[in-house]
């Protein structure tokens, strides 16, 4: 047992040395007017929302009853293989065998991939991993340049920097179907729309992230490369590159993920994928087969969320 | 190529990182070929921005730094301010300037060779020099720089995993392959135990002999600097004040640069050059 600590300081102490109690801080006015502003804040926005926690209570019932009716979950619409509608012209091998058909067979091929398995659910579920991964991709290869001439310490040039970072901090304001929205005006309707919406989104995010990263590295190393005589693009590839390389992986991950769920919400305003099965499902009133759709989503980003962390965790 | 008599003609150097707080105060030095100089003073002395300012990691504020042009081109004559260099100039005049660190500064993540073999960025192609796709002649003038540092056995591991005295043999080796004419080495064994620090000095030493190299090194500690150095520079407030051989060191010249005023705020010239340009 350690020895207790004496109850109070030996007395001389007490007595010999003399103190001068320095004055006690007043509790500052300021803090009780913070306090003032957050409340008020608070009732505001409570208000303006037309807080109402009756009505969650009396809907209730609604809401049960249309859980009622989507159970149990359709599950046809994922094994029914008359959903899958084959072209009788094409044997099961041909429709699946990724080289191309030539010809009319490949004409039906290609109607069939484009239009009508995107209308399945795994169709549709595949097709929002491919506009995932596309998108994804496409924004690291424009993001990785841009962000070295968006870090503070490895741009060339201050007025590059600043116009870099303002034209990229604005443009990361739009929100990603608010992109789908105005593409979906141009294009139309589909997935290469969504794709490019989340690509140029994703870009965004990727080129504020990345320049973090790089802004973090060791200066030291740079310099020691730079004093070797090498060239801009030698020290950024020898010095900058490999010291961000793990961050830079762990971030093309994450937004892969926030990338799944997007892709998700794009189909529902028409940018394909399972989105738009969802919101097809709901507006034809077909709950059961809504379920199946949304037990689907939500295996498919856990999924998604496990394989990335395993695959991060590998990387760093 | 006949060897020009001066390698550094410095001349009213000055450096203020921001105005009105000098750094360095009108240095005026000069080195010959094949010269081992010791450069000596308290942290904030302003040894870290001079040797910076040598081969213009740091730009000077004002002052001349006169090298022979035969240095960076075998048909160059006369001499070039560095000062007023261009960047092409600039890069041909650091490729034959190796530099040596307090931390290292090894890329951690690449292999020990790679590391050697960014020594020949300067010389390399710019788009083989980024890919890190050397020839095989290359590959072997890296490992013989390694070889004389004593660390072949270790070329293929990555830098991180070695200790510090074998990462700044490395980074001795990384400055070897650029065929320097001049090596400069801020405080290399400041972040070493006392027989590490022998043992890289006797390695610096060593290869400056073989390869009648000039070099031009830091250190803060007085025994260290006369075991090594022929020559010493005394650096106090950023001024130099004792320029002359290391024999002719005595107490008095000591006081002068140890018994200064210690400027610990001044800022670290790494942290301000880690902007790339």
């Amino acid at each position: 047992m350690p020895p207790a600590p004496p109850a109070s300081p030996p007395d001389s102490l007490n007595a010999k040395v003399p103190i001068v109690r320095p004055a006690e801080p007043r509790r500052s006015i300021k803090v009780w007017v913070v306090w003032g502003f957050v409340l008020i804040a608070m009732a505001w926005a409570f208000l303006g929302t037309q807080f109402n926690p009756v009505a969650l209570v009396t809907s209730s019932p609604k809401m049960a009853q249309l859980l009622q009716q989507a159970y149990p979950p359709d599950f046809t619409t994922i094994t029914d293989p008359s959903i899958y509608s084959k072209p009788p012209e094409l044997t099961l091998w041909q429709l699946l065998d990724p080289v191309p058909l030539g010809g009319d067979l490949g004409d039906i091929k290609a109607r069939w991939w484009a239009n009508v398995f995107p209308q399945t659910v795994v169709g549709a579920t595949i097709q929002t991993i491919q506009m995932a991964l596309a998108g994804t991709a496409l924004a690291v290869v424009f993001a990785f340049p841009l962000s070295f001439l968006a870090a503070t310490n490895t741009s060339p040039n201050k007025w590059l920097y600043h116009a870099i970072k303002l034209t990229v901090n604005f443009l990361r304001t739009i929100p990603d179907f608010a992109i789908g929205l105005i593409l979906i005006a141009g294009i139309g309707l589909g997935a290469f729309t969504g794709t490019v919406a989340l690509a140029f989104h994703t870009t965004t995010v990727l080129i504020k992230l990345f320049a973090e990263a790089v802004e973090g590295i060791d200066g030291g190393v740079v310099e020691a490369i730079q004093a070797t005589g090498a060239r801009y693009m030698q020290v950024i590839a020898y010095a900058v590159v490999p010291q961000v390389i793990p961050a830079f992986i762990s971030f093309i991950l994450y937004r892969f993920e926030t990338n799944i769920r997007a892709a998700a919400v794009l189909g529902l305003i028409g940018a394909g994928g399972i989105g738009f099965i969802l919101k097809s499902d709901f507006s034809l009133f077909r709950y059961p087969e809504a379920a199946t759709t949304v037990i689907v989503l939500i295996v498919l980003v856990m999924l998604v969320d496990y394989t990335s962390a395993r695959l991060r965790k590998a990387v760093i | 190529m006949t060897t020009p008599d001066l390698l550094l003609d410095v001349k009213g150097l000055e450096k203020a990182y921001k105005p009105g707080v000098p750094i360095l105060q009108g240095v005026n030095t000069t080195f010959r070929p094949g010269e081992f100089v010791v450069l000596l003073g308290l942290s904030g002395a302003g040894k870290s921005t001079y040797l910076r300012c040598l081969n213009r990691l740091v730009t000077p504020t004002t002052g001349q730094i006169l090298v022979p042009r035969q240095v960076i081109d075998h048909h160059g004559s006369g001499m070039l301010d560095l000062c007023q260099a261009n960047n092409s100039e600039l890069r041909l005049w650091r490729r034959k300037v190796g530099m040596i660190f307090q931390h290292f500064n090894l890329v951690k993540r690449l292999s020990v060779l790679d590391n050697v073999l960014a020594g020949q960025l300067g010389y390399a192609g710019l788009w083989k020099g980024s890919l890190r796709l050397f020839s095989k002649a290359e590959k072997d003038r890296a490992l013989y720089n390694l070889e004389r540092v004593g660390l072949i056995d270790q070329a293929y591991q990555r830098a991180d995993t070695l200790s510090g005295g074998q990462q700044q043999r490395v980074a001795i080796a990384r400055a070897l392959m650029q065929s320097p004419a001049l090596i400069l080495a801020d405080e290399p064994v400041a972040s070493l135990d006392p027989k590490r620090s022998v043992q890289i000095l006797d390695i610096l030493h060593r290869v400056a002999m073989e390869d009648r190299l000039t070099v031009i090194v830091s250190l803060h500690v007085l025994e260290l600097a006369r075991a090594y150095g022929h020559r010493m520079i005394g650096f106090a407030g950023g001024k130099v004040v004792y320029d002359g051989p290391t024999a002719g060191m005595d107490t008095a010249v000591i006081a002068r640069i140890y018994d200064q005023e210690g400027t610990d705020d001044a800022p670290s010239p790494s942290r301000v050059t880690a902007r790339l340009s």
